[in-house]
């Protein structure tokens, strides 16, 4: 070894430098209160820190991760230009068979379709003529589809208002969301999963509905066997023995189904189970249905039965034929003065085809009801539409004066007011919401348009903010004590040298970290792990020379040779033996997610720059220390 | 200071014993694998909802599945009373898991929490916030996806490696290091499914750093061995691999026994979430030291020898 070692000292003390620079902002980061923080956020200083510090993983601070898929098989029924059941159910197909993860849908598509021998241009003829362009054109629509499907989530994100959002495409038809430190779970994935889709439809009167449901009844009566019915009884009892819904009806001044359409005889307000049956068996659909106001009611036990029997496919097709189609309300209420226990849906018998749809609203905002109005103090959504909506809207209020039109979002009905006057101003507003957040968040939805494809949540982890804190708290101290630990034993074991290796430890650790910062990698709970697992395993590369230091010693050699041999000849061995573990921390960072990821940077990073502290730092002390003194003993 | 003198143990006199003490462990753990029906995997590989709740007080796993055995949410009745339901790091944490619902009610994890805090109603902490300390919830789909992930993980982590040591040793080198790490997985494998313990992610990240461990243990060992066969032409294998050994039984069980305690620092404070993981890393270099000894090295003997 050469005696100059200013180039060492230099390179030593660049690095130094580098990583007090790259740890500053998290040092000063962390040392900010919350008022300092947002003090610096409107000055928008605190942006350019953040970029510069550690950031901590969801599993740190507390979070959601989702994970949406867009649905391309109904993607592809809705580009289709005409529909028949042929290709409803090939694409059925080809979904279920797509679900494991290696297949593509597109794959399967084709091979079904060719199999099939189904044309595509019957029902793609404006994509092309040929099989191959169709699918081309297809694809293309599908990877533009999640284009714009993850650009409207990053807008209802951005105006939703979490810090730091990101979104992102992961694979082909996937997208990742992270938010941090988001309390409202529910509200959050009902603003990510929402298509958006509003659409205006008429309810058709009362007459028409009244004659749809017994019709209904008596299909169901006959396709509908006993243990379906004792199935549907359970899932949904017509009533609760300590609560008779029926006087409770009276009482709040509502009417039942026969009164208010006079049709069904029996009426439904047996308590036990056995009468139970036999009112399902006489009239199954209508006996699940109370009167609501001047509406048709479910009581929300009864939600699931109806959608059961509703879901059929005797009466969807019955449905088809009457062009009709049954929707629920977007929320449960309590009849008036009701307690809240026995809450009801709305049901609306509505025509099957939109009289106004998606596309057409310019802006929307979430208001409270203007005093003197029906919804005063209530929170609403102003809707203004574009020119053509306006015109459509105008011309479809001015030919239904007096029905009722429901505004559907996502197959919810949110109102279903009655048209009392030609609307031409193309505004129109949206009531019915439980509380401002709600309107708010519609209003957002409504502002950043329609997802192109329905998506669906695949995957999604939340981690509570306590359960992060907690997480925090316990990594760090392990990281503590595992660092003591070792650092105690390396004092205690190699003395004077084991100091050396404790300072070349400590540097590793704070190497590790600036790294983490400049990369802005993210710090997660396994990556704490990695820090702890980082401080047993670096500390190899001193223990390997250290203990050949010892037997050159034992050869005879004298402590400078000693040094040299032992630094000499375990080089290979430490580099051997770490780039294996480095291979399995690549291997980890390219299949993990997120957490994993986490481990794998900072085992990788650990254990790189555990090769430059623990042989290069340390022979330089080593060899300073024993070429200033000439010394005949080493402290080992 | 010094734990280990100069030693001249004969290891590979003793491999005979290893072997056998090596078979047994991974023939009752791929035993109790077998007749468990595979190792028991997390919900990262199921797919599944998992609940965390914090009740501000003890409760009973008993009353919470009483609790769970009639929850009524959107008209459907659902029975969670065979679900699995645990405490979760203490007595007053409660996890349950349930597998996925087929046409689910919107928002069910949601109104299921929401049935979690109806349950005891006293216990919910005031901040609302504080009482779900986590959700997880993947649809099986995902579960494969991820399965098949980890697989090639650790696949392809064995072929790295078989190539790397091929390259800078020997063959017969990496046919010793990869035996040792399949022994060391297969033997945590079998812990896991002895302890009824499950293998989640995490736990597959601890496998791959175990295999990263052993692997970094062995390769210290052949390192002394490659060196002490060029400097002793006559001696038999056998003979130098013991002096290797030997050599670095010191180092050996210093980093050992460092990387050891960290773990066991990390499984006694480092929380509920990562306890599996350092679980798996106790075993692992345990079973990583012992293997690099009496595994890795008696292999290369056999490969030796027929070439």
């Amino acid at each position: 070894m050469q005696s100059n070692l200013t180039p060492r000292y230099l390179i030593i003390g660049l690095i130094l430098a580098w990583a007090i620079y790259a740890l500053t902002p998290t040092w000063q980061y962390q040392g900010l209160t919350d008022d300092e923080k947002e003090e610096l956020r409107t000055s928008g200083e605190l942006e350019q820190i953040e970029s510069r510090t550690i950031r901590q993983g969801l599993d740190l601070k507390g979070g959601m991760y989702i994970v949406l898929e867009a649905d391309i098989p109904t993607l592809m029924s809705n580009l289709a230009d005409m529909k028949d059941d042929r290709l409803e159910s090939i694409l059925q197909s080809a979904k279920e068979k797509a679900t494991s993860p290696d297949v593509d849908f597109f794959t399967v598509f084709e091979q079904d379709v060719k199999a099939d021998g189904i044309k595509l241009s019957r029902y793609y003829h404006k994509y092309g003529a040929s099989l191959d362009d169709i699918l081309l054109a297809l694809k293309d629509e599908a990877d533009d589809a999640i284009n714009r499907v993850l650009e409207i989530l990053q807008n209802r994100v951005d105006q939703f208002g979490v810090a730091e959002p990101t979104i992102q495409k992961q694979g082909k038809h996937r997208i990742v969301v992270e938010l941090a430190g988001i309390q409202d779970s529910k509200r959050a994935r009902a603003l990510l999963q929402s298509t958006a889709l509003l659409e205006f439809y008429l309810v058709k009167n009362g007459g028409v509905t009244n004659e749809m449901i017994a019709q209904l009844d008596d299909i169901l009566k006959e396709t509908t066997d006993e243990a379906e019915l004792k199935e549907l009884a359970d899932g949904g009892e017509t009533a609760t023995p300590e609560e008779p819904k029926q006087t409770d009806l009276d009482d709040d001044g509502t009417k039942t189904v026969s009164e208010l359409f006079g049709e069904t005889d029996s009426s439904p307000s047996d308590d036990s189970d056995e009468t139970g049956i036999n009112i399902l068996a006489d009239a199954p659909f209508s006996s699940l249905l109370a009167a609501f106001g001047n509406d048709l009611g479910v009581p929300e036990k009864n939600v699931y039965a109806l959608k059961k029997l509703l879901n059929k496919s005797e009466v969807q097709s019955k449905l088809k034929s009457a062009n009709g189609q049954f929707l629920f309300s977007q929320k449960s209420e309590s009849p008036q003065g009701g307690t809240g226990v026995n809450n009801f849906y709305r049901l609306y018998y509505l025509e099957n085809s939109p009289e106004l749809t998606g596309g057409i609203v310019d802006e929307a905002r979430a208001d409270l009801g203007s005093i003197g109005g029906g919804t005063a103090g209530q929170p609403i959504v102003s809707l203004s539409m574009n020119s053509e909506g306006s015109r459509t809207w105008a011309r479809v209020t001015g030919a239904n004066i007096s029905e009722r039109i429901a505004i559907v979002l996502d197959n919810k009905v949110h109102m279903a007011p009655s048209i009392k006057e030609k609307i031409s101003g193309g505004n129109t507003q949206i009531q019915g919401f439980g509380s401002m957040n709600e309107a708010q968040d519609l209003a957002i939805i409504l502002r950043a348009g329609a997802l192109p494809a329905p998506v669906n949540i695949i995957e999604e982890r939340i981690v509570g903010p306590s359960l992060g804190a907690d997480s925090i708290a316990q990594g760090t101290q392990a990281v503590i004590f595992g660092l003591a630990l070792v650092l105690i034993f390396m004092l205690v074991y190699y003395k004077m040298a084991g100091i050396v290796a404790d300072f070349a430890l400590i540097w590793n650790i704070l190497l590790v970290l600036a790294v983490l910062a400049s990369l802005q990698a993210t710090l997660t709970l396994p990556g704490i792990a990695g820090l702890i697992l980082t401080v047993g395993m670096s500390i190899d590369a001193n223990v390997i020379i250290f203990e050949r230091i010892r037997e050159e010693l034992q050869k005879g050699k004298t402590p400078k040779a000693a040094i040299d041999a032992g630094y000499d000849r375990a080089l290979t061995t430490i580099i051997d033996a770490n780039v294996t573990t480095l291979i399995a921390a690549l291997v980890l960072y390219q299949f993990g997610t997120g957490p994993i990821k986490g481990f794998a940077t900072v085992l990788f990073w650990g254990i790189l720059i555990s090769m430059f502290t623990a042989v290069f730092i340390t022979r330089t002390i080593f060899t300073s220390y024993t070429s200033r003194k000439g010394l005949k003993t080493l402290s080992i | 200071m010094r734990i280990i003198k100069e030693t001249h143990i004969n290891f590979m006199g003793k491999t005979g014993v290893a072997a056998i003490f090596s078979a047994v462990l991974i023939l009752v753990g791929v035993g109790s694998m077998i007749t468990k029906g595979g190792p028991k995997l997390s919900i990262d590989f199921k797919g599944g909802t998992q609940v965390a709740v914090n009740y501000t007080e003890p409760v009973d796993i008993t009353e919470v599945r009483s609790a769970l055995s009639n929850v009524v949410i959107d008209g459907r009745d659902f029975d969670f009373s065979n679900a699995e339901i645990k405490h979760f790091g203490n007595e007053s944490d409660v996890v349950v898991r349930l597998p996925i619902i087929e046409d689910e009610p919107e928002q069910f994890t949601h109104k299921f929490v929401e049935k979690m805090a109806e349950a005891f109603p006293a216990l919910v902490p005031d901040n609302e916030s504080e009482f779900i300390l986590s959700i997880v919830k993947l649809w099986p789909k995902i579960g494969a996806e991820l399965s098949g992930d980890a697989f090639m993980a650790i696949i392809s982590t064995l072929i790295l490696i078989l190539i790397y040591i091929s390259i800078r040793f020997e063959f017969r080198y990496a046919v010793g290091a990869i035996a040792a790490l399949t022994h060391d997985v297969l033997i945590t494998l079998g812990i896991f499914s002895l302890l009824n313990l499950e293998v989640s992610l995490a736990v597959i990240a601890a496998f791959l750093t175990i295999v990263g461990y052993s692997l970094n243990d062995t390769i210290v060992i052949f390192d002394r061995i490659r060196e002490n066969v060029k400097g002793a032409k006559s001696a038999t294998l056998s003979s130098v691999i013991n002096e290797s050994i030997n050599q670095s039984l010191s180092r050996t069980i210093i980093t050992s026994l460092t990387t050891f305690f960290v773990v066991l620092i990390l499984y006694l404070v480092g929380g509920e979430v990562i306890h599996t993981f350092a679980f798996a890393m106790i075993v692992g270099v345990i079973i990583g030291t012992y293997s690099s000894i009496f595994i890795a090295s008696p292999v290369l003997i056999k490969m030796g020898s027929d070439s």
